[in-house]
């Protein structure tokens, strides 16, 4: 091997100073999210959105649409998604703690925004971003509605009953349970509840979150 | 009583004299003249600064693209002593909107800024910067919606008044009784004078009657929602749901005449001894007669050519399981006279028409509220002084933290 190759000092501060333009003239939220309503293409990339999204792109608005419209950006408010309202009965909704509009945007229709997340009626511990600001999809709970809006829905049946085993299973348990020793003498039963998984549409975390230890200082 | 001269603004017509609610010539005076008196705001602790260097210190802020504090604007704000000077302040307050701190405009600022405009005769630029709140972030508290309205009334502007009204709706401040009071006045002095509307003015009023008659108890409050809620079905019914909702604090569950007859219901059916208005009956008749005879038009016409394009468009919004509002009309006709006739038997229908009533009100009410208000006025003053202190303070001790830290690096720099 050859000896260690000569320091490029010069370039090394051009890719510093590459690097420190591309942060300052990045393409702010109202610039990448400026959306052309006739063609449904955004200017800055070119991309088209889906054509069935046209109906909603027109019909309702961005969270942050919203949110100028009211005082302090609407801080403690509740907002939800049609989309939300249209596929589960329950309330789900985001209930603002911080916004920080894009000052770049004409009407401060950009930006993002971070809220406790309450998704069929289950309310998360803690607030984080709010995922998809920029869709055409949000819509803001009037004052007078809050209450009737978060009332929970009539609560679905309890799970079934749970349902002796298939008589194979039932005897290789007892088996089991002869060889380990083990005296109880009840009926293995088998739960019917299902596994709870997330629904396709739960909103997904944006921030990572933040590591649980004691920091000094 | 002698008007201080600083009321100039609003008192042109020269009746300060006069403490009552009615003068010579018939002008109207809701709130009292206490408080409309502005000794307490102009003797508040202000720092005074030269305008032109504040102006300059902003320009050079947001060239080297640094945040400009909301001390800097309030300060601004506070100094104006004339009318070009508020141009100047509607600028930076444009330009504080668009810089990443618009956050932080503070309720002293928007109030100072209020009283302002309308001690210098700038009632307009007011209202212009109000109606457009979501480019100079102008977001007043109750009390200070309250001064404006009034101002308006003084000068019998009711149309401004209304626009006023409406940006209360918007934002959704029907919080304190005295706004609900006063804004329920000028809705049906102007619904008096004029009848026939364009579908947005008859959905801002729905909404705008609607928003304080769910917080009144009384026989007024009860009629507005029933007026609101005919209203917004008239709309709904003629543009679409999304009409009424788009843009407004409204529900975009459909059934607004629904819950209108609900009301009327909620009324028949009550132990206690609620009226509703006559006239806001006859209000819901007639939307619903003519949306009856509009509704049979439209199906001779449907049947004729056969094309449901508008149709389809709403029907998007609802649930395949809930059949369109339209065919249940003679339904809501029927349950109409059914409980119109119930209350005409229990007595609950009020002669009067709703502008004499809501003035009895306003006379019976306002004077108890204005006085809570002034109180809650004085503290909030006093709460905004301290916050200003505080805020000062820490610009100041900022200052000298950036000062030494210069002051550091000049000395390494020069032993170096």
């Amino acid at each position: 091997m050859a000896r260690k190759p000569r320091p490029r000092l010069i370039a090394e501060l051009a890719r510093r100073v590459r690097a420190l333009r591309e942060q300052r003239d990045r393409p702010r939220d109202s610039q990448r999210y400026a959306l052309d309503y006739g063609s449904l293409t955004r200017p800055l990339s070119g991309r088209r959105l889906p054509a069935r999204a046209g109906a909603d792109v027109r019909r309702e608005s961005r969270l942050l649409q919203l949110l100028a419209r009211l005082p302090a950006f609407g801080l403690g408010r509740l907002v939800t998604r049609k989309s939300w309202l249209w596929q589960h009965d329950e309330p789900c909704y985001w209930r603002l703690t911080r916004v920080r509009p894009d000052p770049a945007a004409q009407n401060l229709d950009h930006g993002k925004a971070w809220g406790v997340l309450t998704f069929k009626g289950r309310t998360e511990g803690e607030a984080r971003e709010i995922e998809q600001v920029m869709y055409h999809d949000w819509r803001l709970v009037p004052k007078h509605e809050e209450a009737a809006f978060t009332a929970p829905a009539p609560a679905p049946a309890d799970a079934p009953p749970p349902v002796p085993y298939p008589p194979l299973l039932r005897a290789m348990i007892l088996a089991e349970r002869q060889k380990n020793g083990d005296p109880s003498v009840e009926e293995p039963l088998l739960s019917l509840a299902r596994a709870r998984a997330e629904p396709w549409d739960y909103p997904a975390r944006l921030e990572p979150r933040a590591p649980r230890r004691a920091a000094d200082g | 009583m002698a008007a201080p001269m600083v009321r100039h603004g609003f008192l042109q017509a020269r009746r300060m004299a006069i403490p009552l609610h009615f003068s010579p010539a018939g002008k109207r005076f809701l709130l009292s003249a206490a408080y409309s008196d502005s000794h307490k705001w102009e003797a508040r602790e202000k720092e005074h600064c030269h305008l032109a260097d504040l102006a300059s210190l902003m320009d050079k802020t947001y060239e080297r693209k640094f945040p400009v504090s909301s001390l800097t604007i309030s300060r601004f704000v506070d100094n104006i002593s004339s009318r070009e000077e508020i141009d100047h302040a509607e600028y930076y307050l444009y330009k504080f909107r668009h810089s990443p701190n618009c956050w932080y405009l503070k309720d002293w600022t928007v109030h100072t800024w209020i009283r302002q405009c309308l001690k210098y005769g700038a009632q307009d630029k007011a209202l212009y910067t109000l109606v457009n709140k979501v480019q100079y972030g102008i977001f007043p508290d109750n009390f200070t919606f309250n001064l404006l309205i009034d101002s308006f009334i003084k000068k019998e502007n009711y149309k401004d008044a209304l626009s006023v009204v409406f940006e209360i709706m918007m934002q959704e401040a029907f919080e304190v009784p005295s706004t609900q009071l006063l804004s329920l006045y000028v809705l049906y002095h102007c619904l008096s004078k004029k009848t026939d509307f364009s579908w947005e003015e008859e959905r801002n009023f729905g909404a705008s009657l609607l928003l304080p008659g769910l917080k009144q108890e009384n026989s007024v409050g009860l009629s507005s929602q029933l007026y609101g809620y005919a209203l917004l079905g008239k709309v709904e019914l003629q543009r679409g749901l999304r009409d009424v909702y788009h843009n407004m604090p409204l529900l975009w569950k459909p059934g607004y005449l629904d819950r209108a007859l609900r009301v009327m219901e909620k009324v028949a059916a009550s132990p206690e001894d609620l009226k509703l208005c006559g006239e806001a009956l006859d209000v819901l008749e007639r939307v619903l007669r003519t949306l009856t005879s509009t509704a049979d038009q439209a199906s001779e016409t449907q049947s004729q050519e056969g094309e449901d394009n508008q149709g389809s468009v709403n029907l998007v919004e609802q649930l395949d399981l809930e059949e369109p509002e339209e065919s249940k009309l003679p339904q809501y006709l029927e349950r109409f006279k059914a409980s119109r006739s119930q209350l005409q038997a229990l007595g609950r229908i009020e002669a009067e028409s709703l502008l004499t009533l809501t003035t009895q009100l306003v006379k019976a009410k306002l004077p108890a509220c204005e006085v809570e208000d002034l109180a809650t006025y004085e503290q909030k003053l006093q709460q905004w002084h301290l916050e200003r202190v505080q805020l000062i303070q820490r610009e100041q001790e900022q200052r000298e933290k950036a000062k030494q830290k210069y002051q550091a690096w000049m000395a390494a720099k020069t032993a170096a």
